[in-house]
């Protein structure tokens, strides 16, 4: 077993990083004077991954939307009764989620880590389902899907990806449709289990009050040596272009809700993690609440409530998001546009960029402070085959010429789009 | 078991409560008006905060004080509106990281609390008016958050539940205000409403982090030297009791899923001790991802994807609210009650009760981990006027028993059910 300390001086904290003998990542982060402990078992699949090819298949193999998502439901059941049957025992309180490109099952826990460490590592290494199982798990699903359907933040977001990519399956919704989650049965459920639940494609990370040693003896006892992962995923290409400027959709809401987004170009997995951090103190310089833009805005009464910007990035695709609510959402969007080309034009000012350094690296020591932040950022890091220490690092070093590259290539006017929801 | 917070009184009425830790790398710090939820003054309160927050005599300019903001390693400062049973919190909290982790030395206690002091106390009031660009453009929040509660069809349901269930009660009303009132707001009402929330209301200063509280309260007990005060005393609510018959309401709307909240009265509460039973009890009940609700209404029936249960100690009333399909509504609202009537007559297990403690413990240290989550356990604690940590809640909650766990479901009475349903054409189109 490959054991390695990474230390990092800056925050004079370390943690441990074990390559274990099944072929598991374990990322450990014990926090002295913290009572919890948060645990988090994921593995690098999620909603895009729709069409895969393994070592057996001739040829790629695509599957409905939303398997991974109804993996994740099912996987809390066992022969013996479900997962949080277990981990009540314990007093852990356990969640999971799917998202774009992984799926994590989590715990947070006071006493009984070790119990709920084993519970954790068994449930998701031993699936169990039956095809009456399955099929009943069509109605909570079903009603998780009309839950979101009437959630006018999450379909305001949705339609921008659907209007900012041809192909990528970021635009489609995680869980699926009522349509696509009907033709999910119990044999692709285990074909696509097998497939992705394999321990060199996961990670285990855990930040807070335990004892490496605990995890350790937990997985010599639980996990089993893993095959050798080789799956290919079918990336198709994306067109720069987007599909459509505008959409709307009229739902029961006050004030109309939107979302901008530009869309930049796909740099590989380990660039488009970096280039997030560096697209977001962009977002800050450009539209953040010390800009002109910003003033104007909220002056001029267009965005009462504030925007927030964040970049979303994946294996394939990088797209920056502006959201928020306006009387006037086609106004806010072509000051939004205006305001990136006009930086573009004059170049980022040096006073400026210096302050949002500053801002952004507080921002980035909050993700150290709680055992949740660190277990997801370590996770989330891990994945883009960055070190979780490296983000801090990226945003002291970075400078105003990498700033203004991205500026050009991930801010373009021309790759954008509006979404509305309104009444 | 020592109780960790201290509180001092640093002027008429005016408290500064704190409590260090040194594991984390933050310091927070929020200033809490608090007072008593009146319909005539809720509105013009309600905007308050936020015209502060746009900026003071010295902060002028919105830009400049959050590039001020950006400087101090990007502090966030926040207005807000709270609600805690018949109370109005009024909001102001700035985050931090300590100075520790400042690259330039900042003393980031006494920067932070001296920009909170001056954001509070130093308005920009001219003439008796407020800035008028600000207020007027708050004024139009204040409107579009009145107004955005149908935004989230879920805790709407809730607030309509509550409406029709405490109709004349003062927790039922609404901490942002109305509509009608909000239209009325000018500079002079709102400058009026800051004046005389600083000189009457009971001010809570909270202070939570890895730094030294000392020179923040300094700060704060001087600011307030300058300040004329006649605090008046809050006057604690008392939970109603359930009479006449059950209320029964059906509205509709353009929604897919369904809603259905039912809200009770939990009655007798007449200590800590029992308060906690009745928390313990209401978990077991639906507030665990193992509690009877979700084991049988979601799990065992598949009636819905959400069904839980909430207690709220300041106003003595649980709502049960729930995600389902119209047809299967009515279903789930007979089993609800059924798997509270089997509660009362005892039919749980002995390890129910034992995985709703240990759940139960989880939470409460999961609370001592977050400053926030401190920020408002203390509060709850000096305004409920009982003086547990965390830490000890858990001890109290090792002692309730299974009589009591009883007792506390026994103590639960329905009051009011209210579904929120799609229009009758759309459920039709979907058949």
């Amino acid at each position: 077993m490959k054991q390695e300390i990474v230390r990092d001086e800056r925050l004079g904290e370390e943690y441990l990083r074990v390559e274990h003998p099944s072929g598991l990542t374990m990322l450990l982060y014990p926090m002295k004077g913290f009572s919890t402990s948060f645990a988090m078992f994921s593995t690098k699949y999620g909603s895009t991954d729709t069409c895969f090819k393994t070592a057996e298949d001739e040829d790629f193999v695509s599957v409905p939307a939303g398997v991974a998502h109804y993996l994740e439901h099912k996987m809390f059941e066992s022969e013996d009764g479900d997962a949080f049957e277990r981990y009540a025992k314990t007093g852990a309180s356990a969640n999971a989620f799917t998202s774009f490109d992984k799926t994590s099952y989590l715990f947070a826990g006071s006493d009984q880590f070790r119990q709920s460490i084993e519970i954790l590592l068994d449930f998701v290494t031993d699936p169990y389902f039956t095809p009456e199982t399955v099929e009943k798990e069509q109605g909570i699903i079903s009603q998780e899907i009309r839950m979101y359907d009437d959630d006018p933040g999450w379909r305001v977001m949705f339609n921008l990806l659907e209007s900012l990519y041809q192909n990528n399956s970021v635009k489609i919704d995680i869980a699926g449709t009522t349509e696509s989650i009907a033709k999910i049965d119990a044999p692709l459920l285990y074909r696509c289990y097998h497939t992705f639940y394999n321990l060199n494609n996961m990670l285990l990370t855990v930040a807070g009050n335990f004892e490496p040693s605990e995890v350790l003896e937990a997985a010599d006892r639980i996990l089993k040596k893993a095959e050798p992962f080789s799956v290919e995923r079918k990336t198709v290409p994306e067109p720069l272009d987007v599909v459509r400027k505008r959409v709307v959709q009229h739902l029961p809401v006050a004030t109309p809700m939107f979302y901008i987004g530009f869309k930049g170009p796909d740099h590989g997995e380990r660039d488009n993690f970096c280039n997030m951090i560096l697209d977001e103190m962009i977002l800050d310089l450009v539209t953040g609440e010390t800009t002109e833009l910003y003033k104007g805005l909220y002056e001029d009464g267009l965005i009462s409530g504030g925007i927030a910007g964040e970049t979303m990035t994946g294996r394939d695709y990088l797209c920056s998001m502006i959201s928020g609510e306006s009387k006037d959402p086609d106004q806010v969007y072509e000051r939004i546009c205006a305001a990136f080309d006009r930086a573009k034009q004059d170049g980022i000012d040096k006073e400026e960029f210096a302050r949002v350094k500053k801002s952004t690296y507080g921002r980035y020591l909050g993700l150290f402070s709680k055992p949740e932040s660190i277990a997801s950022a370590m996770t989330n890091c891990y994945f883009a085959g960055v070190d979780v220490y490296e983000l801090v690092e990226l945003v002291a070093n970075c400078t105003q010429e990498q700033l203004e590259e991205r500026l050009r290539e991930d801010f373009d006017s021309e790759r954008s789009s509006l979404s509305i929801v309104m009444a | 078991m020592s109780y960790p917070l201290v509180r001092e009184r640093i002027a008429d009425g005016v408290y500064f409560s704190s409590i260090t830790d040194r594991k984390f790398k933050h310091n927070r710090m929020s200033v809490n008006l608090v007072v008593k939820l009146d319909r005539e003054k809720v509105t013009d309160r309600a905007v308050v905060p936020f015209i502060l927050r746009q900026g003071s005599k010295n902060w002028s300019d919105f830009t400049a004080l959050n590039k001020k903001l950006c400087e101090l390693y990007g502090a966030s400062l926040d207005a807000g509106i709270d609600k805690l049973g018949e109370y109005q919190i009024i909001a102001l909290g700035v985050i931090g990281v300590d100075s520790r982790f400042a690259l330039e030395q900042e003393d980031m206690v006494r920067e932070c609390a001296a920009l909170l002091a001056d954001i509070l106390l130093e308005p920009d009031i001219t003439n008796g008016k407020f800035n008028e660009k600000n207020t007027e453009l708050e004024k139009q929040y204040l409107l579009e958050t009145i107004d955005s509660e149908i935004n989230d069809k879920r805790s709407y349901a809730m607030m309509r539940c509550k409406d029709i269930m405490c109709g004349d009660e003062s927790c039922s009303i609404k901490k942002y205000g109305y509509r009608e009132d909000a239209l009325r707001i000018t500079p002079q009402s709102a400058a009026q409403a800051y004046r005389e929330l600083m000189r009457t209301v009971q001010i809570e200063i909270m202070f939570e982090g890895c730094g030294d509280p000392q020179p923040a309260c300094e700060i704060f007990r001087e600011q307030f030297s300058k300040i004329e005060r006649q605090p008046e005393t809050l006057v604690r609510c008392v939970p109603k009791q359930q009479h006449g018959p059950i209320r029964e309401t059906v509205e509709r709307m353009d929604v897919k899923q369904g809603k259905l909240v039912m809200g009770f009265r939990v009655e007798g509460m007449n200590s800590y001790e029992q308060m906690n039973a009745e928390r313990l009890a209401v978990a077991l009940f639906g507030g665990t991802g193992n509690s009877l609700l979700f084991k049988n209404v979601r799990e065992k029936l598949s009636l819905c994807y959400y069904c839980a249960a909430r207690y709220d100690r300041h106003t003595g009333i649980m709502m049960v609210d729930s995600g389902v399909e119209a047809e299967n509504a009515e279903k789930a609202r007979d089993e609800i009650l059924h798997q509270l009537r089997l509660m009362q007559q005892g039919e749980f297990e002995e390890k129910d009760i034992e995985e709703t403690k240990l759940f139960f413990k989880t939470a409460l240290k999961a609370t001592t981990d977050s400053l926030g989550a401190m920020d408002s356990w203390y509060l709850a604690q000096i305004l409920g006027e009982s003086r547990v940590s965390p830490d000890e809640e858990i001890e109290l909650s090792n002692r309730v028993s299974r009589e009591d766990m009883i007792a506390a479901a026994n103590a639960i009475k329905l009051d009011t059910v209210y579904m929120l349903m799609p229009n009758e054409e759309q459920e039709k189109e979907g058949e």
